[in-house]
């Protein structure tokens, strides 16, 4: 008999369906382990659970977390009241909530233990497919399908087509994981994964960290892949061993059928930018070099880690941020900002000039920071989106915290000359 | 959803790589009713500004590959309801918003094939549920669509995902 991919695993053990049900295009229904919502979305599925389910209670309060983390601390009435409103009802329904500051929702689930590998986990958030990188089939998912899934634990899936990607050769510094994810996604996008799973091996794999794997898996989206795993390793299993969890080690069966293998050499890969106007559009650096930068963000799902703002600590340490140049700073979580500052990191980066905000989103979602101005606020981000428009009227560009950093003191794209180890 | 046969005219927006944040704009997150959703939509869509100001009323959206792709906003899928679409054919969907529509009882057809399909704006289409054809009657031509599954036939005919949800206790 055939075997099964990672994600039919996953999808095996998570319903009612016979074995023979379980092949690409055809749709099931799913159990969830969990499903969260934030403050984007989910006072709409609260309003939506309430109308159509009124005095229901939910399928399971254990199984439901609420993770505000889009919006910052009351810069507008509407979010403080759809924050106001989460709290409410998670204090009547006796849901847990991580409230403004912890971080970002996606993170937490791996960081704080919610969740491990082999889960299925659904939220408001585009990018919860970079649970992959630990194991876990994340999917983002809206209004409706959130308040089906509070009533119910339920959530239907189209069973993808998985791809194997093969990442062949080694990197070095200042090349990171963001350039390896931003040339992984130009080359997917061309390939075409609209829809389908992606599954990553390679010898590079093995020497990636946990923060590492996030970062190559938050671009899948971008290129409308379903979502990308890392299947587990021993670094998954020590990250969970901090956490006390024991885990499944979950790999795809070697007889599995596989839509397609595709290979991507990255020896010798370079740095890469995100060019206006979509995620797709990757460049080698050098095209670009000088462009004129003048807003900097450091953060979110993609590269908000504290070893993200660590390297461009290293980058900036002893220099100086260029005066025009606004540099902000987004801890993913509450846990990176703890780790920076015990690193002093954060001392290093405000002597430089840069600015720190409240834990959580950034870019991709207004956050804590977002919308950036005029004609005239040129961005360099570490996120996953520069679409015409999103954060302003003028350009924006996508690439990792060293670019980011040594964006910063030159205020043009440029390279990173050294750094302090 | 009562019948097998869905026609209308088309409005062509045959552009590739449909961001979320083209079809409704991250700075407009906290707008929810329909109605004011509306005008919105293609906002932030190049050439296609003044789209949520027409009547589109019965129409057939066609748009390209990969449309919706990004965020999980119900609103960019909420803005077509409102405008009162009976479906969307495209060569590709985002798999988030493809299932966003679906729950909400919005209609998406998969056309790989579509831009090799000649439709001009206002042509006259019919989509045929059963023989999974789309066919552009002013032009008297068809072309295949991809099937469309059971349970998604199942959820638009119980009128969204939502109403499913009452029979569980």
């Amino acid at each position: 008999m055939e075997g099964f991919t990672l994600i039919e695993k996953i999808i095996r053990k998570h319903t009612d369906a016979a074995d023979e049900d379980i092949y690409p295009g055809n749709i099931v229904w799913i159990n969830l382990d969990i499903v969260t919502a934030r403050d984007y979305a989910g006072p709409q599925v609260i309003d939506l659970f309430q109308k159509y389910y009124p005095g229901s209670k939910t399928f399971d309060n254990n199984k439901i977390i609420f993770t505000p983390d889009c919006y910052p601390y009351g810069n507008d009435p509407k979010h403080v009241k759809d924050q106001e409103k989460i709290r409410v009802f998670a204090k009547e329904h006796d849901i847990k909530v991580t409230d403004l500051g912890s971080g970002i929702g996606s993170h937490l689930l791996f960081r704080r233990g919610f969740s491990k590998p082999g889960d299925i986990v659904i939220g408001a958030d585009s990018h919860y497919n970079i649970l992959g990188a630990l194991g876990i089939l994340g999917q983002g998912a809206g209004d409706v399908t959130l308040a089906f899934a509070f009533k119910t634990g339920k959530s239907w899936i189209k069973i993808p087509e998985t791809v194997k990607v093969i990442l062949e050769g080694k990197y070095t510094w200042p090349t990171t994981s963001k350039d390896l994810a931003l040339y992984v996604l130009k080359q997917l996008h061309e390939y075409g994964i609209t829809g389908k799973a992606i599954e990553f091996c390679g010898d590079v794999i093995s020497e990636l960290t946990i923060e590492d794997r996030v970062t190559l898996c938050s671009l899948i989206t971008e290129a409308s892949g379903m979502i990308g795993f890392v299947p587990t390793d021993e670094v998954t299993t020590e990250y969970y061993k901090q956490r006390n969890i024991d885990i499944e080690v979950l790999t795809g069966d070697e007889n599995a059928n596989y839509a397609s293998e595709f290979t991507i050499n990255i020896d010798n890969l370079g740095l890469y930018v995100a060019c206006p106007p979509h995620p797709h559009n990757v460049k080698p650096i050098e095209e670009v070099l000088g462009t004129p930068i003048n807003s900097i963000i450091l953060g979110s799902c993609t590269n908000g880690s504290a070893s993200d703002i660590h390297e461009a600590a290293r980058v900036l340490k002893g220099s100086q941020i260029k005066p025009e140049v606004r540099f902000g700073i987004v801890p993913a979580t509450r846990e990176d900002f703890v780790e920076i500052n015990l690193n002093k990191d954060m001392t290093i980066i405000l002597e430089a000039g840069g600015n720190f905000f409240g834990a959580g989103c950034s870019t991709c979602a207004k956050g804590q920071y977002g919308l950036t101005g005029g004609e005239t606020a040129v961005t360099l981000t570490t996120g996953n989106r520069n679409t015409q428009g999103k954060i302003g009227p003028a350009d924006v560009y996508l690439a990792s915290p060293v670019v980011a950093a040594a964006t910063a003191i030159e205020g043009k794209i440029a390279k990173p000359k050294m750094r302090d180890d | 959803m009562s019948n097998e046969i869905i026609d209308g005219k088309a409005r062509k927006v045959l552009v590739d790589d449909i961001d979320t944040d083209q079809i409704f704009h991250q700075s407009l997150l906290t707008i929810h009713d329909p109605e004011e959703i509306k005008p919105h939509i293609f906002g932030n869509l190049d050439g296609y500004r003044n789209f949520g100001k027409e009547d589109n009323t019965g129409k057939i959206l066609v748009v390209g590959k990969n449309f919706g792709k990004g965020s999980t906003r119900q609103q960019a899928v909420t803005g077509f309801l409102a405008h009162k679409f009976k479906a969307i054919i495209g060569a590709s969907f985002g798999p988030i918003y493809y299932s966003n529509a679906v729950n909400a009882g919005l209609l998406l057809v998969e056309v790989p094939e579509i831009a090799n399909f000649s439709i001009e704006e206002n042509d006259e289409l019919e989509i045929d549920i059963t023989q999974s054809l789309l066919t552009n009657k002013t032009q008297e031509i068809n072309i295949k669509c991809e099937k469309i599954p059971i349970p998604v036939l199942d959820i638009m005919k119980a009128g969204g995902l939502m109403s499913l949800g009452e029979k569980f206790e």
